[in-house]
């Protein structure tokens, strides 16, 4: 029981860390979690994280959550109920803005491995920083051909994530929020920007060019469905799922070849 | 010893020496922030603390009566009967759009009064062949006028917009004309949306049919689809629309039995009409 004393003034806040969907994550859990680390943000033993009545978003924590807890301890190890208590004690940057590039990293490679079965609590944590970077770098890559079509990518990218959202609130038992669904199909886009750095190099029209794209599209789309079946625990509607990411980036096939 | 840098007690001096300064701040403060560090008094003021759980209350409190209100309009748990779905029935259902002819049992399966999940029977009608048919309906059509050299993207727009329309006017057409026929029939609005959207299967083998084989082929597998559709919403609204008897086989002689049938050949009749309205414009 000595360490007690040090995990209750972590532990009080009970509504907040049963939703794990913000950015920060700084939430411990309930139980003692075997994964947590020292600064503990990335928890992965979040079952309850699609909670929610069907078809209903979870509720988005309010940030400063924590914030309020009276502790009566200086505990050095607890860096996110200190804000204000010195330059020393503050979490570091990139910690606190939620970019976690071993994350990063672990979820690029499960893109880019399509056979590798999925772990399902990987989206957990809503990242959007890999997303962006590799929708401007598909941006980039059509810029090389000399096509200025950032506009077209960014409208029919929150088209499409609007569009699986709806249906995958619908067709799951859990919901899923919005941010969960932007994520995965953000990060299933980097076999396109390989798809359209081709496209610099030689004319996608050909037929060689027409079994490119149309093993590309199945490659995107089947790790996005991977991912979500995982996530969502949605038995037997993988190729259900597929079937609208393969139009979402048949579009997005559209734009590289034409 | 002096020398030129950091005198505390220099009226002028080259730089501030703050290392006492820091000393004093650094581990004694655990309620309110110092000054030095804006950035942390933002966070550690009570108003703007207040101020922010305030906003996230109003934002939560928000989100909560939309989501009330929307679901008075779109009732989102029945609408989540219809996508309960698995590969298996897609599949099934889809033959059966295209070639109706071996199905024998055409009833709907009940649980208790409600109807059964369309993942356990391939009869009920489901919203998820509609919905993804429509969408690639829009996009073939693109793909099309694309071949032809009459692509814009504002041509899907308005595609997708006067494809819903008819939808729409078909759907208010068919309720209206259930209520002037005093119907009595579970089918609902929905049920409706489903049986019409399920024509857009028809339309999207014509077309790609019309892109791969020109003209002929386009003629050919519409007038196969035209048919298989006329016959699959014949067999199916039977049994919703006619009496009991009449839907058994049996020829039941009276005024309403027969105004009923030709009311479903008409539905049945309109789907094929439709069907060419919105795709010979795409082959040429």
């Amino acid at each position: 029981m000595a360490g007690f004393d040090n995990f209750n003034t972590d532990f009080y806040q009970s509504s907040y860390s049963v939703d794990d969907q913000n950015q920060a994550g700084y939430g411990y859990s309930n139980t003692e979690d075997p994964y947590s680390k020292p600064y503990g943000q990335y928890d992965y033993s979040q079952p309850m994280g699609y909670t929610g009545a069907p078809g209903m978003v979870p509720p988005q924590q309010p940030y400063t959550g924590q914030i309020f807890q009276p502790t009566p301890a200086f505990t050095p190890a607890s860096p996110q109920s200190m804000y204000s208590s010195g330059f020393e004690d503050e979490p570091p940057l990139l910690e606190e803005l939620g970019i976690n590039f071993d994350h990063i990293w672990q979820k690029t490679l499960t893109v880019l491995h399509p056979l590798k079965v999925a772990d399902g609590s990987i989206m957990n944590e809503t990242d959007l920083a890999g997303p962006m970077v590799f929708c401007l770098a598909f941006g980039a890559t059509l810029l090389l051909t000399g096509k200025i079509q950032f506009g077209y990518v960014y409208g029919i990218s929150a088209i499409g994530c609007l569009g699986m959202y709806c249906l995958l609130n619908l067709m799951s038992m859990t919901g899923v929020s919005f941010g969960c669904v932007a994520s995965v199909l953000g990060y299933c886009l980097l076999p396109m920007i390989i798809l359209s750095s081709f496209g610099v190099l030689f004319s996608l029209q050909g037929m060689m060019g027409i079994i490119i794209t149309a093993s590309i599209i199945g490659w995107c789309s089947f790790s996005a469905s991977k991912i979500f079946i995982s996530a969502l625990a949605m038995d037997g509607q993988q190729l259900l799922v597929a079937y609208p990411c393969a139009l979402l980036y048949g579009v997005f096939a559209l734009i590289s070849v034409f | 010893m002096r020398g030129p840098s950091g005198d505390p007690s220099d009226p002028s001096p080259l730089f501030d020496d703050t290392s006492s300064e820091v000393n004093n701040h650094g581990h004694g403060d655990v309620g309110k922030g110092p000054d030095a560090y804006p950035g942390q008094a933002f966070l550690s003021d009570p108003m703007s603390n207040l101020a922010m759980a305030y906003g996230s209350s109003l934002a939560s409190h928000g989100k909560e009566m939309m989501d009330k209100n929307l679901d008075r309009f779109i009732p989102i748990s029945k609408l989540k009967y219809y996508f309960a779905v698995d590969t298996v029935y897609v599949g099934k259902k889809l033959g059966l759009l295209v070639f109706p002819y071996m199905h024998e049992n055409w009833e709907v399966s009940y649980q208790q009064d409600t109807p059964v999940a369309p993942r356990f029977d391939i009869n009920a009608p489901d919203l998820y062949i509609p919905m993804m048919g429509f969408i690639t309906y829009v996009l073939v059509a693109g793909l099309a006028l694309g071949t032809q050299n009459r692509f814009s993207p504002e041509i899907l727009g308005i595609q997708a917009s006067s494809a819903l329309v008819w939808l729409i006017i078909e759907v208010l057409t068919v309720l209206l004309s259930l209520y002037l026929v005093t119907v009595n029939t579970d089918l609902t609005t929905i049920d409706l949306v489903a049986f019409s959207g399920y024509k857009y299967v028809g339309m999207i083998v014509g077309v790609v049919a019309g892109l791969l084989f020109g003209r002929t082929g386009y003629y050919l597998s519409l007038l196969w689809c035209c048919v298989s559709i006329f016959v699959f919403t014949i067999r199916t609204l039977r049994l919703k629309i006619l009496s009991e008897a009449a839907a058994e086989g049996r020829l039941v002689r009276g005024a309403k039995n027969q105004l009923r049938m030709y009311l479903t050949m008409a539905i049945a009749a309109a789907q094929p009409v439709f069907m060419y309205w919105l795709t010979f414009h795409l082959v040429r």
